[in-house]
């Protein structure tokens, strides 16, 4: 305070004009329920004006004892828990699932089942790209390419439903095949929609590959580099963006991927540009799939031959002593999957979709894990994020797809 | 089947002359091998059984380890390599050779396993569903295991006598037996009432009841039903009341006489669906009688559930702090004039505990023994005391100084008006109820803990709940001397406590001073002064609560049990409270 008398000058001194802002970093909550992390997940973020300095990944909000409940039921009862993994693409955890049972067992599903398994494993990486392209659009303030990302989206749902029975929660497919056929007509209902949503996606493609805003946002922001990623256990595009080409539908092709005629697009910069763009160029390749498999699908059963794994038919199990007991030991105590234990992956929307699993050799699973591509993308965010600006996360969230279901499990 | 009888011809000796027999490799016993496993066992061990010592699994329907040997179902055949070339042998009728090669899984054992399950199931009737077997039949074991293929039958089944009854117990369904002969050979050599026979020729062979007889007569009638592989012999009594899969066992002991025969008391919630015996060489081998089986009805009716007070028709139901409090009340009023009476028919731990109360508390020096009225004994298993836990109540008496009267000097005291005030642990009483509950008007006091109602409870002027045996953890000592432990099936019912949780409530009430939260406690705390008991090692004899045999697989909280609970362990079951302290 200035002694009285003194005149008050108010000309700042040397020493204050040189002096910096105090400032402390900040710390930001982002979620568990924020409309941009989509699923529940909470992201500690420490800021330094707008730079994030240090990120914390918080998990469990969506938590529900998945493997553990795997133990108490049978091998088939586990198919509806699978659903709620990736819930955005149910049928690649069905399916995956079903894989690592049958490589368990040794067994050999029929041919059909294997062509009707990747229509419907393909048309759901449609409609998970999908949602990942529009999703990001519209965080980065783009709403009509969500908007056509969506109608396409709800396309899929629709012919998912027709063939499954439900828009999301599908558990389709069975030990052994699937459960039930196409439905009649379906298939041409298919190749109608995938010409619309052809359409779509290249709308979706066309408001933001070259848009100015969405380039801008997108190009050089989120980057990781293809040793980090490895390092971090990426897989699926978020890898192949980085330049790594590894799709296990090439690198150990299961149902009937090795006859089908595909390519695997692969990025350079590992940005949330390749990201976005890989899952544009996967779109057309699933496409391109769906029609070579509806073309070349044989006809015949979709389900082993075998009662002790499939059920047997209504007629059988009405009628004959055979049929009610085959019936009755798989309903109640499972299918007999021999001990041992296996690791069987496939390819899901996101990456390795990968099951380990373990049997004692009762009907019940002795130990089910998951490794679900998500939970490594998630890992990696922070390393993505960290010494960059803020606004940049969430496109950076959305790219890599993080789905809560298979993530926390 | 007939190509197969001639298996047991002697093979015509070589031109050489025989070979010298191998040397066995292991002395005194005969080493073989069994898929590719060495196998040393006695000489005269039932290659079946020889098997499964190395974890080889040889199906059979008609094999039973204590039964005669059959070999008709034609299940058990393997290769063997000292068998004539080309044939197969059953394993439960050779007897095993040493240096033999056994083979259990060629194609041509497959071939034979799957050619007995179609003939067996060809007129086997689609009745699972209605089935009290399903989920612990053999007939769906096997399929699943070795047939699993569709019927090739065309035209209709044929059609027999689907219930058959050989006795108010047990129930035939002559269309589901696969005529293993079990049952007759059970009926013959174990039961010694050789009633039951095979009839008929062909496909129109049945098990029926010998024309000499109008029933089954014999008191070990319902073992048949659990031995049959199938669902053609049933219990009327458990028919149609429970899935078989839904039922948990508990290890236990039967209570019926002094004999402590070993049984899975089978249970769902709070209720015993049935006894069935459990293995027990020195005691019961695999068998127990109709009567015991039955005794499981006195754990789910006419139950004690509440405690009561006032006599007669004048019953009033009060809770359990209430019981206790108006317990204490009354005795304290006519301290030093109460007599004690003991039930052999609680366990071991509830007569400590009670006898610990009556010599510390109400200072007796006598005490007298109740129980059940002695019966019929045969020269099987059924014995003439009708009380599990005599030899305990002895040894209990006699271990903590007290003179154990009989049951006559008790009446005649009352009767004399010497024995004014009465407390009972366990309201069993060898005479008649109506003669007791009489006499027991002139008592100015009679108190009982009890587990079901009588005559004798309806006397008392107050009626302590007690627990049965299955609802908690305890001991048994038999007529022989054997100390025996039972598992806990589920939390006692109702307002209900174990005998010795009273005694340990009124001795602390009372003023004594006595810390026990458990029957093990009881008896740790307790039994050292019981020579017989001292080295009883109760933790250790515990019978393994183990997995039912058949499905064990049990759909979340279907019976109230918490999901993946297991018959291991204590439940913590929804919607039923645990007993304080345990």
């Amino acid at each position: 305070m200035a002694a009285a008398g003194d005149e008050y000058d108010p000309t700042p001194s040397e020493d204050e004009l040189e002096a910096h802002l105090q400032t402390r970093n900040m710390v930001v909550n982002l979620g568990p329920s924020h409309p941009a992390t989509h699923g529940t997940v909470r992201l500690k973020i420490e800021l330094d004006g707008e730079t994030i300095v240090k990120m914390d990944t918080e998990i469990g909000f969506l938590h529900r004892g998945f493997q553990k409940s795997c133990e108490n039921v049978t091998w088939t009862q586990v198919l509806p828990y699978t659903d709620r993994l990736d819930y955005v693409a149910a049928l690649h955890n069905n399916f995956g699932y079903l894989t690592a049972v049958e490589t368990l067992m040794g067994v050999e599903i029929p041919e059909r089942a294997k062509y009707i398994r990747v229509i419907g494993a393909e048309l759901h990486r449609i409609a998970s790209h999908l949602t990942t392209a529009g999703a990001l659009s519209l965080e980065l303030g783009g709403f009509g390419a969500f908007l056509y990302a969506i109608e396409a989206r709800e396309l899929i749902t629709d012919r998912v439903t027709e063939l499954t029975g439900a828009r999301l929660t599908t558990s389709y497919g069975r030990i052994g095949g699937v459960n039930r056929d196409l439905p009649e007509g379906w298939a041409d209902k298919v190749l109608k929609s995938l010409v619309k949503i052809e359409e779509l996606a290249a709308e979706v493609d066309g408001l933001l590959t070259r848009n100015r805003i969405f380039t801008d946002r997108t190009r050089g922001t989120g980057v990781i580099t293809k040793e980090d990623a490895l390092d971090f256990g990426f897989t699926g595009p978020c890898l192949r963006a980085c330049g790594v080409s590894y799709d296990i539908r090439k690198a150990k092709p299961y149902w009937v991927y090795d006859k089908l005629d595909f390519t695997v697009p692969v990025g350079v910069n590992g940005d949330n540009f390749d990201r976005y763009y890989m899952r544009v160029l996967e779109i057309r390749e699933s496409i391109k799939m769906i029609r070579q498999c509806l073309a070349e699908m044989p006809q015949g059963p979709v389900m082993v031959d075998d009662w002790r794994i499939a059920l047997p038919p209504k007629e059988n199990v009405y009628n004959s002593i055979e049929g009610v007991i085959a019936h009755f030991k798989l309903v109640m105590e499972g299918v007999p999957v021999p001990p041992g234990e296996c690791y069987a992956s496939t390819e899901s929307a996101n990456g390795e979709l990968g099951w380990y699993l373990r049997s004692d050799g009762s009907g019940r699973p002795y130990k089910i894990h998951v490794r679900a591509p998500g939970f490594q993308l998630l890992s990696g965010l922070a390393r993505m994020c960290e010494g960059r600006m803020l606004a940049d996360m969430i496109p950076t969230f959305d790219t890599i797809n993080m789905i809560g279901g298979e993530v926390e499990q | 089947m007939s190509d197969e009888k001639k298996v047991e011809a002697p093979k015509p000796p070589p031109p050489a002359g025989p070979p010298a027999p191998p040397p066995p490799k292991n002395p005194g016993f005969v080493t073989f091998v069994v898929d590719g496993k060495e196998v040393v066992a006695k000489p005269g061990t039932n290659m079946i059984d020889a098997a499964k010592s190395v974890g080889v699994d040889i199906p059979y329907y008609c094999y039973h380890p204590r039964l005669s040997v059959a070999a008709n179902c034609r299940m058990c055949m393997v290769e063997s390599s000292a068998a004539p070339p080309g044939k197969l042998v059953p394993a439960c009728q050779t007897g095993i050779t040493e240096g033999a090669v056994i083979k259990t899984d060629t194609d041509k054992v497959r071939a034979q396993q799957k050619m007995v399950m179609e003939f067996l199931l060809l007129n086997h009737p689609v009745d699972c569903s209605i089935c009290d077997q399903a989920g612990e039949c053999k007939l769906q074991d096997y399929y699943m295991k070795y047939d699993f293929e569709p019927s090739r039958l065309e035209g209709a089944k044929i059609l027999r006598n689907k219930r058959k009854k050989l006795n108010d117990l047990v129930v035939l369904d002559q269309e589901r037996c696969v005529l293993c002969t079990r049952c007759v050979r059970f009926m013959k050599e174990v039961a010694k009432a050789p009633q039951l026979g095979i009839f008929g020729r062909g496909s129109h062979e049945v098990v029926d009841i010998s024309p000499a007889y109008g029933k089954l007569e014999s008191n070990y009638a319902g073992n048949i039903v659990d031995i049959c592989p199938v669902g053609a012999l049933l219990n009327t009594d458990f028919r149609f009341r429970a899935r078989a899969w839904f039922l948990s066992a508990a290890p236990s002991v039967c209570t019926g006489c002094s004999r402590g025969c070993n049984i899975y008391a089978d249970y769902m919630g709070q209720d015993t669906y049935r006894f069935r015996p459990r293995e027990n060489d020195a005691i019961n081998q695999s068998w127990m009688c109709d009567g015991g089986r039955l005794s499981y009805k006195s754990l789910n009716k006419h139950r004690v559930l509440q405690s009561g007070v006032g006599r007669g028709g004048d019953v009033k139901d009060i809770t359990r702090a209430d019981a206790l409090k108006l317990a204490v009340e009354k005795l304290q009023a006519m301290t030093g004039k109460v007599a004690f009476l003991a039930s052999p028919v609680a366990s071991n731990e509830d007569l400590l505990a009670g006898l610990a109360f009556a010599r510390d508390v109400l200072k007796v020096k006598v005490i007298y023994a109740g129980g059940r009225p002695d019966g019929q004994a045969d020269n099987f298993l059924i014995t003439a005391d009708k009380n599990p836990n005599r030899k305990g109540l002895e040894a209990i008496a006699k271990g903590f100084g007290l003179e154990l009267k009989p049951f006559a000097e008790l009446t005649r005291g009352i009767d004399a008006g010497s024995v004014k005030g009465l407390f009972a642990l366990g309201a069993e009483v060898p005479e008649a109820e109506e003669t007791f509950a009489a006499r027991a008007q002139k008592l100015e006091l009679f108190i009982t803990t009890a587990t079901n109602e009588s005559k004798v409870t309806a006397a008392a002027h107050l009626t302590l709940a007690a627990s049965v045996h299955v609802e908690d953890e305890g001991s048994f000592t038999q007529g022989d001397g054997t100390t025996q432990r039972f598992r806990r099936a589920y939390p006692p019912r109702g307002d209900s406590q174990p005998h010795w949780k009273w005694a340990v409530d009124l001795a602390r009430a009372l003023g004594l001073e006595m810390k026990a939260a458990s029957s093990r406690e009881i008896f740790k705390q307790l039994a050292p002064t019981v020579p017989e008991l001292a080295t009883f090692e109760w933790d250790k004899k515990a019978p393994m609560n183990q997995k039912r045999p058949g499905i064990s697989s049990l759909p979340a909280g279907a019976d109230g049990r918490p999901p993946g609970w297991r018959e291991q362990g204590v439940p913590s079951i929804r919607g039923l409270t645990l007993p304080q302290g345990t």
